[in-house]
């Protein structure tokens, strides 16, 4: 890594990482805009006022008639994006003047976690139906209007965590009382279930590429987009990460059926209403992909998302029910089967995920100062260890 | 190891001065006041710590040399001089003693762990590119051995943010460091 300087990138070194590393096509254009404005400025704060004014040159554009957006405010949670709560007054179509609360979700100067608002957005529409998934309105995807690209959300109801539980950042940590657990873990499953058994053709997924069934080349892609980053993020090497992506290539799976994977399915990411436990919306779509449905599987066992049961002993996937048993209802729910070679390769796959965002990018994107939570990112590095000594156990005991 | 606590206070400083600042109470002086002194002393450790280990090495250095200039001219004096003559003289041979020992700065140590990281790293993805079966085994096997050691002490370096599901899994990082 000596000798590049990662802080301002040479269109030789990236042209030369986009020929080594081939993804889909919007991940491409995605990360390559990433590194072209990596020696841009850090991020500074944005005033609602700019965004408000933002939004209404989004909202003109899009023609939607007289509006008003009116008492805007700042949102907590998550650890990658901007959030402005505001209630829009407009003449909503096929409902008349209404009044309807809602969510802006931008960008910072570069994430945690760098996506495409375009996947995010055609994603959700696509689900609407199908898992409660928040409305989502209006895109700009490139940051015409916005000073970064960004997403108008409907507001969703509900929580993502019992009002009087104790839960880190980013819901990670959160522990559910055994009544509630059994409430929401069928509604769990069935949603990915949902999700997986899901007719991504019929939907307008403009912005994914998928990949060719009977080949290896659903986990190449994904390989090629982790390494990639580590290689544009990381500042420090890790012999482990090396490993594991030498690992994984060695051993890449072939795709059965392509499915569409949420990538973040996980507690902390659905709202629930507390007063009947219903899940009310899933959320975080933005790694979303047309993919392999073991790669979901995989990544809501992780221990990470978990917690111990009341026993001490019994680990709880999401919190919510043994892995045994999450395995077992979702096969049946969607009628699909699970091969556990191909859930432990998934394994490996998201801690090396997990291991770039958490070793690579974040280092690079708190020390170059580009979001606004530094802070946030900071801390959630110390995750990392943990994540890494399961991949390293996972690769150990691969079968 | 990243979480450095270079790192950290630079993110804790952007926090402070971006987020928190701005919204602590105009009125409220003595919050203003503690605030801006929290940041203020945070940016002094930025810029100190770097340099905390040299500043010390320095320090010792000047002492031993005026601690070799006292035993020459404090004279004989009476017995509590030669006292603590004599007991300077065994400190001051025990300091010598852990100056030659401090040759290398935190920073090398530094640099020479990034460097020790990128040519194993650069010699694992090299065997799994060209070399034969057996090797990569080898390799794999040595790699998952010094990582268990590596994560281990990284995942007690952070012990108390709380990510671990079973803490008492992991020793003090005090013991694994010897």
């Amino acid at each position: 890594m000596r000798g590049i300087d990662k802080d301002r990138p040479s269109p030789e070194w990236i042209a030369e990482l986009r020929k080594r590393f081939p993804v889909e096509r919007e991940i491409d254009r995605v990360l390559t805009r990433k590194m072209q404005r990596r020696s841009g400025p850090p991020y500074s704060p944005v005033p609602l006022e700019k965004l408000v004014e933002g939004t209404t040159s989004l909202l003109r554009a899009c023609n939607i008639g007289t509006f008003d957006i009116a008492q805007p405010r700042w949102l907590s949670g998550g650890a990658s994006k901007l959030q402005m709560a505001f209630t829009l007054k407009w003449d909503r179509p096929g409902a008349g003047r209404a009044e309807t609360p809602m969510v802006l979700r931008m960008e910072p100067a570069e994430s945690i976690v760098e996506t495409s608002r375009l996947r995010e957005f055609q994603l959700i529409r696509a689900f609407e139906g199908t898992v409660p998934v928040p409305p989502v309105y209006w895109c700009d995807a490139e940051g015409e209007h916005l000073p970064y690209p960004a997403l108008v959300y409907g507001f969703a109801e509900g929580v993502a965590k019992p009002t009087a539980a104790q839960a880190g950042v980013s819901g990670l940590g959160t522990h559910l009382p055994p009544e509630l657990r059994a409430r929401l873990a069928p509604q769990f499953v069935d949603y990915l279930a949902r999700i997986h058994t899901f007719d991504y053709r019929k939907a307008d997924l403009s912005a994914f590429d998928v990949p060719a069934a009977d080949s290896t080349q659903c986990a190449e892609w994904g390989v090629n987009w982790w390494e990639r980053v580590f290689e544009e993020d990381g500042d420090e090497d890790v012999p482990l990460m090396r490993l594991g992506a030498a690992w994984l290539r060695s051993h890449l799976p072939v795709l059965d059926k392509p499915s569409v994977v949420h990538a973040d399915y996980r507690l902390g990411n659905f709202l629930f209403t507390e007063h009947d436990a219903r899940i009310s919306a899933w959320l975080d779509w933005e790694l979303g992909r047309v993919g392999d449905r073991h790669q979901d599987i995989a990544w809501t066992t992780s221990r990470a998302f978990g917690h111990l049961a009341e026993d001490g002993k019994t680990f709880l996937t999401c919190g919510l029910m043994p892995e045994n048993q999450f395995i077992e209802a979702y096969e049946k729910a969607s009628g699909l089967c699970i091969d556990p070679k191909v859930v432990h390769w998934y394994k490996v796959y998201n801690d090396y995920m997990m291991g770039t965002l958490l070793y690579a990018t974040s280092y690079r994107i708190a020390h170059g100062g580009k979001t606004h939570q530094d802070v946030l990112i900071t801390w959630l590095m110390g995750i990392g260890g943990m994540l890494l000594e399961e991949m390293r156990t996972l690769i150990e005991e691969a079968p | 190891m990243q979480t450095r606590p270079d790192l950290q206070i630079k993110s804790i400083l952007k926090a402070m001065t971006d987020v928190v600042l701005p919204a602590v109470d105009p009125d409220n002086k003595l919050a203003q006041e503690q605030a801006r002194l929290c940041m203020g002393l945070l940016g002094l450790m930025a810029r100190q710590l770097p340099l905390q280990f040299r500043f010390d090495c320095d320090e010792l250095a000047r002492l031993s040399a005026y601690s070799a200039e006292l035993q020459r001219i404090a004279g004989d004096g009476g017995a509590q001089t030669r006292a603590a003559i004599t007991s300077l003289e065994k400190t001051a041979a025990e300091a010598s003693a852990l100056l030659e020992r401090a040759k290398a700065a935190p920073v090398e140590i530094e640099m020479a762990v990034r460097s020790m990281r990128e040519a194993t790293g650069s010699v694992i993805s090299s065997v799994f590119r060209d070399g034969d079966a057996a090797a990569q085994d080898r390799v794999q096997k040595a790699t998952l051995a010094m990582s268990k050691e590596q994560l281990l002490r990284e995942r007690a370096w952070v012990i108390t943010q709380g990510w671990e599901p079973d803490p008492k899994s992991v020793p003090p990082i005090e013991e694994l460091l010897g």
